[in-house]
């Protein structure tokens, strides 16, 4: 892990906790931004009432938050009737239904493959629907049975909330507020408190066009639950596990931090890559933006290539230095020019906050990797300088066994295609370059162990980061959100009976001490476990005053213990205590206790088991979906094949 | 001291916590917790012409390290010089530089360490066995009452050719010494054309600190 005084100033300051980043979507106004808080305090004491109260907090609320509060999820795909070996999304449709119906034996990894698993799952349900006789295989009979006995689930018995509540309920009615744009975010801390009553007010009146009661009832409830999926707990499986149904939450962002000011194009040309996909882009572009005659799409930068590139660069009003080297500035007025193409390389420089330290991908060791639109595939590869030791064989197929279960669609022209990954290898300035060490040891993304005996696992997560996605371990909130798409979880929303500032002060207390059992003792060894009594910890502990750990010598140990710097807490619970405490067993399960992780690939499957999220998710793919997009027009999604 | 490393990663189990320490004189000291070369105290001299490379890497460089985050997925490493202080060097990856030679010979004593045992114990494969053995001129007290053994098979390079995990039980807590050594079984025999790598997890007793630990025993596979 890294350490505070590895923080650099270019490297922009992660959100503050609960604090929602700037809405990408359409502008309009914001929902309450402490809006209306004096036209509010006078409705809910009844004055001045009416027509009149209601239009001014209405135009409060915003077009744009109504707009958001009245769409609706997207129909589900057709079910397909298959047995085992089939694959696709009807079969993860399938594999909801039948953990939910508890007909699996335990909640099944809903990875859309029909295995023995979901064979006998679809067996128990037969026998137990009598249904004669029982094949195991999904037919007609068998799914609309399915189909009809999912229908017929209780929707989940909903508490009516008022201002001092608490409980799970309140949790997930604030993820459902989030999700349809409550900002700022709320901290999903399963506590009614005056920060909530804003969004509970704005959506009584934009969404249940009513005069606002400050409390969640059994209509908004309805009308939450229609418009939100998940945020309940679900038994699953013959053994009724409790799984906590995910809240979708706008549009996943899987992607890490882009660098400010950073292209996302190499530099081709005189001085950057004079071959390979790069230079395909640079002639399609070309081409695309007028180059007469056309360029030969060769992917090699010979003289006609610099030629025409010198030609666009002097043709730009105010004309580009005439370089005939495609720099950011000359991409950008290309992407301009030009938005699509048929191949492109990528060159990601991109930071992520983990656990509370800063880790990154720039200059020579950003992502790269290309894309080529195919006549019947999108081909995605990163290409790698292995140095050190070769690279075994079976590293390649991990990467695609883990990243090939995608194609993207696009249902408005019912155009689908598969995407395919490839890890290649090979050097060149688009390369990345990875050391192959002997023996074990934990991976990073630059940096592979031989011998790794968790490689189906661990080469398609940093394939992951060649590809310029993210870590989904150990986030902050607002981070969480936007790489998985979905809300921080309840969790464990009582915690234990400690009142959650005693917890941040014993934390505080333990920084100070510089002692990670402390720490630990204080949180998990207390009772607190991960969600919203730990979100309440995170915030009682912000409102502590900060002071300055003084700097520590290092200890011989064993087990040894670095020298520290001075580190003058700020109040953000990850940062500190990554900062304060000595990276052990220790601290890292008391950051993971209050921050969130996705079970995906990226995320951290070993510690957070997640059937509904796992393995490569379809947010992992948005990027190239966008691409698809731009090339060939409509809207692509990607969809389990 | 001239130089000390301390490398730490607790998000792995046993967690990783690595130091190295070079004194003047050329002295190389430290302690592994997981290691090809056994899990415990390393003590040992470099030669002169060792020496000297890592004094004039430390002359070279300067007083702070070129800013840089690390890589996703990295560990802390913290280097220590006289001149610096403590510094992180997890993001100072292999290239040219100052810096990141440095840091690579640092990272490199860390290895060249295990080839120093004072009080020491690794694990080696034999058919059907995992033995722990005991390195170095030191005794060491361990926990060996259950240690958690993993094994797993390659074949050609690097090609999976099975894999064994287990609890099993040892002789409990005792003072290993020169010569000790004892078998835990496997639970699985291997093809005698494949290359065996081993890991096993104990606890090393330190007055009455407990401090869990990995031995590993990772041949190179023939290539
Ligand atoms: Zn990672």
């Amino acid at each position: 892990m890294a350490s505070a005084e590895q923080r650099t100033p270019e490297f922009e300051p992660p959100d503050a906790v609960g604090v929602r980043r700037p809405d990408p979507g359409p502008a309009g106004p914001v929902m309450l931004p402490g809006a209306g808080n004096a036209a509010m305090a006078r409705m809910l004491q009844g004055a001045p009432s009416g027509p009149a109260g209601l239009a001014e907090l209405s135009a409060l609320a915003g077009n744009a938050q109504l707009a958001r509060f009245v769409g609706g999820p997207p129909a589900p795909a057709a079910p397909a009737a298959p047995g085992v070996g089939a694959h696709g999304g009807p079969i993860q449709e399938l594999q909801v239904k039948l953990s939910r119906l508890q007909a699996s034996a335990a909640p099944l990894t809903e990875d859309g493959r029909y295995g023995p698993l979901t064979e006998a799952a679809v067996r128990t349900f037969q026998t137990g629907a009598g249904i004669v006789p029982v094949t195991g295989l999904a037919d007609p009979v068998t799914t609309a049975a399915i189909d009809a006995a999912f229908a017929a689930l209780p929707a989940p018995v909903r508490v009516q909330l008022a201002l001092g509540a608490t409980g799970p309920d309140v949790g997930f009615a604030q993820q459902k507020l989030n999700a349809v744009g409550a900002n700022p975010r709320l901290v999903i801390n399963a506590v009614f408190d005056a920060t909530m009553m804003g969004p509970v007010i704005a959506y009584e009146i934009a969404a249940l066009h009513r005069f606002p009661t400050g409390t969640v009832d059994a209509a908004m409830w309805t009308a939450l639950d229609a418009g939100v999926k998940g945020g309940f707990v679900a038994p699953e499986g013959a053994g009724a596990t409790p799984v906590e149904q995910n809240t979708p939450s706008g549009t996943a962002n899987s992607l890490g931090t882009q660098v400010a000011g950073t292209s996302l194009h190499p530099v081709v040309g005189v001085g950057g890559l004079t071959s390979g996909p790069g230079v395909h882009e640079l002639q399609q572009k070309l081409n695309n933006a007028g180059a007469a005659p056309k360029l030969k799409d060769d992917g090699s930068f010979g003289p006609l290539t610099q030629a025409e590139l010198r030609k666009f660069q002097s043709g730009r009003v105010p004309p580009l230095p005439a370089t005939g080297t495609a720099d950011k500035a000359t991409w950008d007025a290309l992407d301009v020019a030009s938005p699509a193409s048929m191949t492109g390389a990528v060159e990601r420089q991109w930071t992520e906050v983990v656990g509370g330290a800063t880790y990154s991908m720039v200059g020579v060791g950003a992502s790269h990797y290309s894309w080529e639109i195919q006549k019947t595939r999108m081909l995605v590869t990163a290409k790698v300088n292995f140095v050190g030791l070769a690279a075994p064989g079976a590293w390649f197929g991990h990467v695609e066994a883990m990243w090939n279960q995608y194609k993207g669609v696009d249902p408005a022209s019912g155009t689908s295609m598969p995407i395919d990954f490839k890890m290649s290898s090979g050097g060149g300035g688009d390369a990345n370059t990875v050391e192959v060490k002997p023996g074990t040891g934990r991976a990073n993304a630059g940096e592979w162990f031989v011998a790794d005996p968790n490689a189906s696992k661990t080469i398609p997560h940093e394939f992951g980061h060649l590809i310029g996605l993210q870590d989904e371990y150990q986030l902050h909130p607002g981070d969480y959100v936007r790489v998985t798409g979905h809300e921080p979880p309840v969790g464990d929303a009582a915690g234990p009976a400690i009142a959650p500032s005693v917890v941040a002060t014993n934390l505080q207390n333990a920084m100070v001490a510089r002692s990670s059992a402390n720490a630990q003792a204080a949180s998990i060894g207390a009772g607190v476990k991960g969600g919203a009594y730990a979100q309440r910890v995170v915030q009682e502990y912000a409102k502590l005053a900060t002071v300055t750990v003084p700097a520590v010598a290092a200890v011989a140990g064993p087990p040894p213990v670095p020298a520290k710097p001075a580190v003058p807490l700020t109040g953000d619970l990850l940062f500190d205590l990554n900062a304060a405490l000595p990276s052990d067993n220790n601290s890292y399960e008391t950051i993971q206790t209050f921050s969130y992780s996705s079970g995906s690939i990226m995320g951290d499957p070993g510690r957070v088991t997640d059937p509904h999220d796992h393995g490569a998710q379809p947010r992992h793919l948005g990027e190239f979906m966008a691409i698809l997009g731009r090339a060939l027009g409509g809207t692509w999604e990607a969809k389990r094949r | 001291m001239i130089l000390r490393l301390v490398i730490a990663d607790g998000s792995q189990s046993p967690a990783v916590a690595e130091s190295v320490e070079v004194a003047a004189d050329g002295a190389l000291t430290g302690w592994r917790s997981v290691s090809d070369g056994g899990a415990g105290w390393f003590d040992g001299r470099l030669p002169p012409a060792e020496l000297a490379e890592i004094q004039a890497l430390i002359e070279a460089v300067g007083a702070t390290p070129p800013k840089a985050a690390a890589r996703p997925d990295s560990a802390e490493e913290v280097l220590e010089l006289d001149a610096t202080g403590p510094v992180s060097i997890a993001g100072l990856t292999a290239g040219p530089g100052d810096w990141s030679k440095l840091a690579a010979a640092a990272r490199g004593l860390l290895d060249r360490l295990t080839d120093f045992p004072r009080a020491v114990v690794g694990v080696r494969y034999a058919p059907g066995v995992a033995r722990l053995v005991h390195r170095g001129a030191d005794p060491v007290r361990v926990d060996v009452g259950t240690v958690t053994v993993g094994a797993t098979a390659w074949r050609g390079y690097y090609e999976p050719a099975g894999d064994w995990a287990g609890a099993v039980a040892g002789p409990g807590e005792i003072e290993a010494g020169p010569e000790w050594t004892y078998d835990l079984p496997l639970g699985l025999s291997f093809d005698s054309d494949t290359v065996v790598h081993l890991t096993a997890d104990f606890t090393i007793l330190n007055g009455p600190t407990r401090i869990p630990v990995r031995a590993k025993f990772t041949p190179d596979a023939p290539s």
